[in-house]
């Protein structure tokens, strides 16, 4: 079972560093993936910066847990895709945008499969 | 406004074997009737089993077009009815309902009737005309957007998409209530309310309080006929009781029969197996016996419609207005198939009990009561066409249309040209002699009318009014058409369509059967390129990626009713959420 779910988590923390690597490498193939038109200047800047950021920390902080086996390490993903899960949908009812449920399932179910192994793949504090 | 007609004399138009019957009467007094997705073979002179007297009498007084196409849904429809405008550039697109957040930030995309088209209501009162709407309204809810403010002097209005038949109350749970508003003021409806039978009573109070002036009328009644909830008076369903016993595939197959006994659709064509249709003999007795029932509130509702039109009619003949009176009626749009194929199924029940409705047997379709036709009847319902109401299939965009009248100088014939729901307001202009605008009208710009005079089909002596060049293209949601001669091509989206061009000669295979992309690809290509201009033309948007219509519809629903408890929700818990993780810690 541990083993099952160590692998499962190893394969987000791969698709996540993959995500990251290709906003840094090849923006124009996953950023229509996420419903964005590349910009130019510094709004380019800012789109490949904050989304490679945000996965390559995801997958940092995710192969840290495995190797460390520290609790804590799950934390910082978990946080992040559960906030941007309820900030799309803020989006939806705050400001009309829409709600891409095919984005905000998977990030719930992640964040979910990292608390469980937060739980089960933890042996130190 | 009533001199003007007296002042500048009859048109040319009228004076003509259209309307000889105007030189002596003066304008002709309009009456526009349109049923809400009714099939193109639901009433007894188009092929149907249902007992329509009053639309037959109708149709024996005019010409019945075999070959008239409308939107695939409502409010598109209603929008270039009323204005002979398509419904993209007349800021209808698709109902309100279910359009997507990215689509509604355009302003065109916004479900309402825009300020940049005139309605034939506005052309109509301004040339001299007392006109009158009772009915489903649909094109806009807030204040400057009601038909009131739309050319329409006296109005009983429904705003909504539907509302129940008997009382005020919503049908779906996108509305708290059921919008009904009277002369632009809300309106609480009576006690005794029907619809059919209260929007021919108001249509008549209408007309009899300004009778005696001796200006024309011109009446629009959009009937809840037969919109979902399908609800009907006993007495109607009654005799339908046991009509509906062989079930959906044989009613398809006997309404084709009479149809080409009719004439309305050639003979020995095919029809399509639509893969939303049911087998008939797997269902047990029971459930056979209540979708037979369920079918019989239909009927049962499209005759009580005939039956007010009929009133309506006795009513004009007893005032001496029945002379000088030109009656259209026509269906927004093809058959609704929503209803669900398993009534009994758990989802449907919730929603229903949710909404405090039931679905009882022998209640069904009584005050209380919701019903509606699953996709198998719904394609009876279409008989001998394919698909339903929102794909661009013929039995989508296929409806019955008479344009009936004593004057008229052709009596109970056929027409089988083609022609399209932006025609109707241009020819209900040229009937009445009112002059069409250009460009621009009481000194503002104005999107400029498509549509074509139907006229010349209604004198005789052609055989068409479209060229064999013309092309007209429709979208919805992403489901597209465009006819050009005899010819259509068709893209309906997944689930129900294969997302692929396909091309059909619509006068020898209405059904379309016969894909004939393969056989004849410069025709279509040549009708592609025309779409691609239509789409540019009309600023036909793109769907957003992973679009679905019902989809959207609950998204919508969720976000007009649920807005306000999730936000709250949602913002307390990112709120505390800081404080849980600093006692968590705390705790350790």
């Amino acid at each position: 079972m541990n083993a099952a779910l160590r692998l499962l988590v190893l394969l987000l923390g791969v698709l996540f560093l993959v995500m990251g690597l290709r906003w840094l490498l090849a923006p124009q193939g996953i950023a229509p993936d996420f419903g964005l038109a590349l910009q130019s200047g510094v709004g380019l800047s800012s789109q490949i910066g904050d989304m490679a950021a945000f996965f390559l920390l995801l997958g940092i902080c995710i192969f840290t847990a495995l190797v460390t086996q520290r609790r804590f390490w799950y934390y910082p993903p978990m946080i992040l895709l559960t906030l941007t899960a309820l900030s799309r949908v803020l989006a939806w009812l705050m400001h009309d945008a829409a709600l891409p449920m095919n984005l905000i399932t998977p990030e719930i179910v992640v964040a979910l499969v990292l608390w469980v192994a937060s739980r089960h793949l933890s042996d130190r504090d | 406004m009533a001199s003007a007609l007296a002042s500048n004399g009859l048109p040319a138009q009228l004076i003509d074997p259209v309307n000889q019957q105007s030189e002596k009467n003066g304008p002709p007094n309009v009456v526009l009737i349109l049923a809400d997705d009714l099939g193109f073979s639901d009433i007894a002179s188009y092929g149907s089993e249902i007992n329509t007297p009053s639309l037959s009498a109708l149709a024996e007084l005019g010409v019945s077009f075999t070959n008239y196409h409308t939107a695939a849904n409502c409010a598109p429809a209603r929008a270039m009815l009323l204005t002979g405008v398509d419904a993209h550039l007349a800021g209808v697109p698709n109902i309100p309902e279910m359009l997507a957040p990215e689509q509604q930030q355009t302003a065109h995309y916004q479900g309402v009737l825009g300020q940049n088209v005139v309605t034939v209501a506005t052309l109509l009162e301004d040339a001299g005309y007392h006109t009158y709407m009772a009915g489903k309204w649909h094109l806009g809810t807030d204040a400057g957007l009601l038909p009131s403010e739309r050319g329409f002097e006296r109005t009983v209005a429904l705003a909504d998409s539907g509302a129940d038949n008997w009382e005020q109350r919503p049908y779906i749970p996108i509305y708290q209530t059921a919008h009904w508003f009277a002369d632009g003021e809300v309106y609480q409806l009576p006690d005794d309310f029907y619809s059919s039978r209260f929007l021919v009573d108001k249509t008549i109070e209408f007309i009899d309080s300004n009778a005696e002036d001796g200006r024309p009328f011109f009446a629009y009644l959009p009937f809840q006929a037969v919109h979902i909830p399908v609800q009907a008076p006993q007495k109607f369903i009654d005799p339908y009781m046991d009509v509906y016993a062989e079930g959906w595939t044989a009613i398809r197959q006997q309404r084709y029969q009479r149809a080409v006994a009719l004439g309305v659709v050639p003979s020995g064509i095919d029809l399509v197996d639509m893969k939303t249709t049911g087998d008939w003999s797997a269902l047990n007795g029971e459930r056979q016996r209540y979708e037979a029932k369920r079918m019989a509130v239909y009927a049962g509702m499209v005759e009580a419609m005939d039956h007010h039109i009929g009133r309506l009619v006795r009513h004009l003949k007893a005032q001496g207005l029945f002379e000088n009176t030109l009656f259209i009626f026509t269906s927004d749009n093809g058959a609704e198939a929503s209803g669900p194929s398993d009534p009994d199924n758990f989802a449907t029940q919730r929603q229903l009990s949710s909404l405090g409705y039931n679905s009882d047997y022998e209640t069904l379709g009584l005050k209380g009561s919701y019903n509606s036709i699953s996709p198998s009847f719904a394609s009876a319902a279409v008989s001998p066409l394919a698909d339903y109401k929102f794909y661009v299939g013929e039995g989508g965009m296929r409806v019955p249309m008479i344009v009936a009248g004593a004057s008229l100088p052709r009596q109970g014939v056929l027409s089988d040209a083609f022609s399209f729901v932006t025609d109707i307001t241009p020819t209900i202009l040229s009937l009445t002699g009112v002059n069409a605008p250009g460009k621009r009208y009481a000194g503002r710009p104005i999107e400029l009318m498509i549509g074509k005079n139907l006229a010349p089909l209604l004198r005789g002596g052609v055989d068409r009014v479209y060229s064999e060049d013309d092309t007209v293209g429709y979208e919805l949601a992403g489901n597209a058409a465009l006819f050009q001669g005899d010819y259509k091509i068709v893209f309906n989206r997944r689930p129900l369509g294969d997302a692929r061009w396909r091309l059909f000669n619509i006068k020898r295979d209405p059904g379309e059967t016969r894909d004939l992309s393969n056989e004849s690809p410069g025709r279509l290509q040549t009708m592609l390129s025309a779409y691609q201009r239509y789409t540019v033309d009309n600023k036909v948007l793109p769907i957003p990626p992973g679009y679905g219509h019902l989809k959207q519809l609950v998204l919508n629903a969720v976000q007009g009713r649920l807005r306000e408890p999730l936000l709250v929700t949602l913002i307390t818990l990112l709120i505390l959420a800081p404080f849980y993780v600093y006692f968590r810690l705390r705790s350790r």
